[in-house]
């Protein structure tokens, strides 16, 4: 559905995007993930064609991005709402849906589709301006979705986003069944929506396949967090150091993170050895590897740097 | 779109009407006339096509008049000089009412009185008209001149004022309208719909024009609104109505080009609307607008050709100060889409730069 080979960028001497590729089949979900900054937006806008590629190329369907083909068939969400505040859903609908060419009964069909879809059905006729913030957001998919795009392309749509209306947002993608490229910087989401992620920094790709895949070749170990008292504190980490199956032993706030293979396993032993050292233990996490986990692994940062 | 398409340029006009249409005012004007004969006086009066509203009283002289005018019972005057006058002297009032001095005459109004001024001047131009053909011999092709000066001069005098400013304003506004239609799109693009435009399956270049071309309809809807609006309900005459229909076309595109070219120039909607403002400003005092006709020193008289709401003011001064037909502004025409070609072709250039990838 859409391939990028080799997408380039410079704004100046800023390199934005630098060589990126990658490719999204028919119905599958692909999350962009990377901090701010890092290269998502400049990469989508390339792909929508709202910014020409210094290097490399995009096709949507087979057709060059930026064509008139190739954005017909794009659904484009961006960043910020993009809708008419004085007007309506359903007079922002209409006109955003007349610009793809849909019209008559076909365009009242698909607003009411779409408005049912993303949840604003019973507030379709009030002023967009009077939304709450979840609700502009659907709108904005709404928007993004009115003509039947085959490529819903989502750039960050849930920041800023209470809960709630941040579930409303990721059922809706997750229940479309068409091909999204869906950027973010919240790695719970990318793993819960997508089949397969790239993980984008500095405007590179540094890392692409199922989160699954990912975790297991990038995502380290598991952490095992003991929250204790300060006083015996050393002996118990000199202890967990001892214990099988125990990699490493880090001394954080409130307590010691330990990394280990199975934490689930070694839990009894590391509580035994509490026990033996007379230290009392408050709380006990077990963390598996996760993407947040991979990119800290590959670029040395967190994710929300 | 509504209250630039309409609401204001009714607004404008009402308020071009109230304050320039004394003609239809209910407020009654009296002026003095003091050194003439009373059968010159009933003459001129008649010659002058004074409306209902305006009456004539003769005053004993100059120092009754003068006394009438400052204590307010009269709202002009002219006083006839009793030494003889030159010929040549008469023309002066009757070519140029209002030019200062006038050899021969001298006209007085309150201060606070516009019409009585405007009414004095046209009697003072209608006692010299009859003077002047009183002196030449009968049914001499001079004097058919005299009297041909004479009723173009007064013919349009009842309504002089609101006719020449009526335009002059309205083409201002319309500097101003385009730039707060260009300031729309900025909003647009600050606000994201552009760029969701921009994604759409639509060439760049129909965007912008679809822009410009709303833009160039409210503005030649908001000037046929002040057209229709001062000419029904003020009974402003602009004069030829289809050069005016022309003048409107060739003003409204002009100005739209250059607003439009200008204000995108500006980074945000904000400074688009300071400059639609100030440039707007500054063109109406340039081009002449503010003022009344032949009011500006030469070299600005010049300068005003530098702008297409100068060139403007002569296509419609033409029209409604000299009654001249159609064919008579289509220099003027010409010249304001000589311009709405250049500055609007230089807009959508730097329109399309906002639109295109």
């Amino acid at each position: 559905m859409l391939s990028c080979v080799g997408l380039g960028k410079q704004f100046g001497d800023r390199i934005a995007v630098d060589d990126v590729s990658f490719a999204i089949a028919d119905g599958e979900c692909y999350g962009l993930l990377g901090p701010n900054g890092a290269g998502k937006t400049t990469t989508i806008s390339m792909v929508c064609g709202l910014l020409a590629p210094d290097r490399g190329t995009a096709s949507i369907d087979g057709a060059p991005a930026g064509s008139l083909r190739a954005k017909a068939a794009v659904g484009y969400v961006p960043q910020d709402l993009a809708l008419y505040p004085d007007l309506s859903a359903t007079e922002n609908l209409h006109f955003f849906g007349q610009l793809y060419g849909v019209t008559g009964r076909r365009l009242a069909s698909r607003i009411g589709e779409v408005l049912e879809l993303v949840g604003l059905a019973e507030r379709a006729d009030e002023r967009v301006g009077t939304y709450s913030g979840g609700m502009k957001r659907r709108a904005n998919i709404a928007a993004g979705l009115i003509h039947q795009p085959r490529l819903l392309i989502l750039d960050e749509p849930t920041v800023g986003v209470d809960p709630q209306s941040r579930n409303a947002i990721l059922e809706t993608v997750g229940s479309l069944g068409i091909s999204v490229l869906y950027t973010t910087h919240y790695m719970e989401e990318a793993a819960k929506l997508c089949r397969r992620v790239g993980i984008i920094d500095d405007g590179r790709l540094i890392a692409e396949g199922t989160p699954h895949h990912l975790i297991e070749a990038h995502g380290g170990q598991d952490r095992v967090r003991l929250s204790c008292e300060t006083a015996g504190r050393t002996a118990l980490a000199e202890a967990c150091r001892r214990l099988s199956g125990v990699a490493e032993v880090r001394s954080i706030e409130g307590g010691l993170e330990l990394v280990c293979d199975h934490g689930a396993a070694v839990l009894p032993t590391v509580v035994s050895a509490a026990s033996h050292e007379h230290v009392a233990l408050s709380g006990v996490e077990v963390m598996a590897p996760d993407l947040e986990g991979v990119f800290l692994a590959l670029t040395g940062k967190e994710l929300r740097d | 779109m509504v209250i630039t398409c309409i609401v204001a340029p009714l607004a404008l006009a009402g308020i071009l009407g109230f304050a320039f249409a004394e003609g239809d005012s209910p407020s009654h004007v009296t002026i003095g006339v003091a050194g003439a004969r009373a059968d010159l006086v009933r003459a001129a009066e008649h010659a002058a096509q004074l409306p209902r509203s305006v009456s004539v009283r003769i005053e004993a002289n100059r120092s009754a008049l003068k006394e009438a005018v400052a204590d307010g019972s009269l709202d002009g005057g002219v006083v006839l000089s009793a030494r003889p006058i030159a010929l040549n002297h008469l023309l002066i009032p009757i070519i140029a009412p209002g030019a200062t001095p006038s050899p021969g005459f001298d006209v007085m109004s309150a201060t606070s009185s516009l019409a009585g001024q405007q009414w004095s001047e046209s009697m003072a131009a209608a006692l010299s008209s009859r003077l002047y053909a009183g002196r030449l011999v009968a049914g001499s092709a001079t004097d058919r001149a005299a009297i041909s000066v004479e009723s173009a001069t007064l013919g349009n005098a009842s309504k002089g004022i609101l006719n020449y400013f009526a335009p002059s304003i309205a083409v201002i506004f319309l500097f101003v309208g385009a730039g707060l239609g260009m300031r729309s799109l900025l909003l647009e693009r600050s606000s994201g719909t552009l760029v969701r435009m921009a994604a759409a399956p639509l060439k760049p270049n129909r965007i912008v024009f679809g822009k410009l071309l709303a833009i160039f309809i409210t503005g030649i809807v908001s000037i046929l609104v002040v057209w229709g609006a001062t000419t029904f309900f003020f009974g402003a005459d602009w004069g030829d109505p289809l050069g005016v229909l022309l003048m409107c076309i060739g003003a409204t595109a002009a100005m739209c080009g250059l607003g439009v070219f200008l204000t995108s120039w500006a980074k945000d909607e904000q400074s688009a609307f300071g400059v639609a403002l100030i440039v707007g400003l500054v063109l109406a005092l340039l081009g002449g607008n503010l003022l009344p006709p032949g009011a500006l020193p030469h070299f600005l008289q010049v300068a005003a050709l530098g702008t297409p709401n100068g060139w403007a003011q002569v296509g419609f001064g033409r029209l409604s100060l000299l009654s001249e037909p159609a064919s008579a502004i289509i220099n003027p025409f010409l010249i304001l889409m000589a311009i709405a070609v250049v500055t609007g072709g230089l807009a959508m250039t730097r329109v399309n730069k906002m639109v295109e990838p």
